[in-house]
């Protein structure tokens, strides 16, 4: 099974950045004032959903917020 | 197009680092991602009356509030009052940042700065290896702006030092993640700015209140994100407010997220690039206060560059003069305060208690490092032994 992937929730997203600078893969942008996952580049290691102060990333598929 | 310098990211240090270097001649260009200077706001807006020392701000629509200090609660409600000039670079004035950013913005401009908005940088431009500029989209164009001085204010999520091979990425245990509400009609009418302790408020970081006038006050909170799990700064904010008979009547004006590194100062210059501001991690590691230090190296930059474009020299060498300035300033403190917080992180919610009880009536006017710890251990003698690695810190 492919791993799961980090994604952010573009509707919650505030653009603070901080997901961004702790990320170790260098895999998240800030386009257009949200934050955005590169899939191809995220390692699953789940430090920015867990940085994030507002819950708005979550995993690819998550049916629900979290 | 070619300038001596372009600066990303139109923040406190990108537009001063752009005074400075413009008021001595040389052609600098800022570009910044979004549509409007200093919106949204990512911050909670406490500053030092030190700014006022550098004359970089007209007038006072910045201006929120005066503050006359701060006061500190330990877990268990204990209040140390500290008189602004104790209080650190966090207390004193509680501005409105977006006018801020843009007044800081302003007068770049008039010294003969550029300015471009919806400009986003997307990588650097190099000739032979050697950095020449940037690359860049502005709307849905890309274009090429050719520099011999990079300026990196791009905040915590810095992208030119990666880009130029400075290391940036935070670990979590080095950043707070933080939400703040700015709440109107709530019972706080008071000329002082709040901090609250305690593994139940804030894990590894704080609550804040921040009065904006009367019945209006920015409260937020930050928390370490090594402590964190999905949306749980947000979470632990709500039930602080929920839990003040003075608060939890408030209606927000507004939300915002922020990032704060509580890192240990990098490395902030290479060949034809210099960091500046959160992009430097020019922060208190303690508060997670950074304006007033973003001020003073954007200062410190600007007059490097000026020397840089005297010399037409844009190397290392020539622009570590930058760096060994701000860390003669403050980057010895900024160290300090990193080990303080691993310490104070360390501390249990019953020693932060002892602390302030011993504090509480403490004299900060007659402040010596004798007289503290008088203070600390006459009232709470185990002290003693939890304070020891300060007390080294103290000496060294």
């Amino acid at each position: 099974m492919a791993k799961r992937k980090a994604v952010v929730k573009k509707e919650k997203c505030l653009a603070c950045g901080g997901c961004i600078s702790v990320c170790p893969q260098d895999a998240i942008l800030m386009i257009f004032s949200k934050a955005d996952v590169d899939d191809k580049l995220c390692n699953s290691c789940s430090i920015c959903v867990k940085t994030c102060p507002i819950g708005a990333i979550t995993w690819e598929g998550a049916s629900h917020a979290l | 197009m070619h300038y001596d310098a372009v600066v990303i990211g139109s923040g406190p240090a990108g537009s001063v680092t752009a005074r400075y270097a413009a008021e001595s001649g040389a052609k600098v260009l800022i570009i910044e991602r979004r549509a409007e200077v200093g919106v949204p706001v990512l911050c909670g807006e406490g500053i030092s009356q030190k700014v006022d020392h550098y004359k970089v701000l007209e007038g006072t629509r910045w201006i929120a509030t005066k503050m006359q200090g701060a006061r500190i609660f330990s877990p268990n409600g204990t209040m140390v009052t500290l008189a602004a000039e104790y209080a650190g670079n966090e207390t004193g004035y509680v501005v409105y940042r977006d006018i801020f950013d843009q007044e800081l913005a302003r007068g770049a401009v008039k010294k003969g700065a550029e300015l471009m908005l919806n400009t986003r940088a997307v990588g650097l431009l190099k000739k032979n290896g050697k950095i020449t500029g940037i690359s860049a989209q502005q709307f849905d164009e890309t274009i090429d702006i050719e520099a011999d001085v990079v300026v990196g204010a791009d905040g915590v999520e810095s992208r030119v030092g990666r880009w130029a091979g400075i290391k940036t990425t935070l670990k979590p245990y080095d950043l707070e993640t933080c939400v703040q509400y700015t709440l109107a009609n709530i019972d706080w009418d008071s000329p002082y700015c709040d901090f609250f302790l305690g593994k139940h408020v804030a894990p590894g970081g704080y609550v804040w209140v921040f009065p904006k006038g009367k019945d209006v006050a920015n409260v937020g909170i930050g928390i370490l994100a090594s402590l964190s799990e999905a949306g749980k700064a947000k979470q632990y904010l709500d039930k602080f407010i929920a839990a003040q008979p003075a608060l939890k009547k408030g209606e927000p004006l507004r939300i915002l997220t922020g990032a704060d590194p509580v890192a240990e100062p990098i490395q902030s210059v290479t060949d034809n690039i210099l960091l500046v501001g959160d992009a430097a991690r020019q922060v208190d590691p303690i508060t997670g206060g950074g304006l007033m230090h973003a001020i003073e190296a954007g200062r410190y930059a600007g007059e490097t560059i000026r020397k840089a474009v005297e010399k037409q020299q844009f190397d290392t060498e020539l622009l570590s003069e930058y760096e060994t300035r701000w860390k003669k300033a403050f980057g010895k403190k900024l160290h300090r305060n990193y080990v303080v917080k691993e310490i104070m992180l360390d501390m249990e919610d019953k020693t932060l208690d002892m602390l302030a009880d011993s504090l509480k009536d403490y004299k900060f006017e007659e402040f010596s490092t004798i007289s503290i710890i008088k203070a600390l251990v006459t009232k709470h003698p185990s002290l003693l032994v939890k304070l020891t690695p300060l007390m080294k810190l103290a000496r060294a």
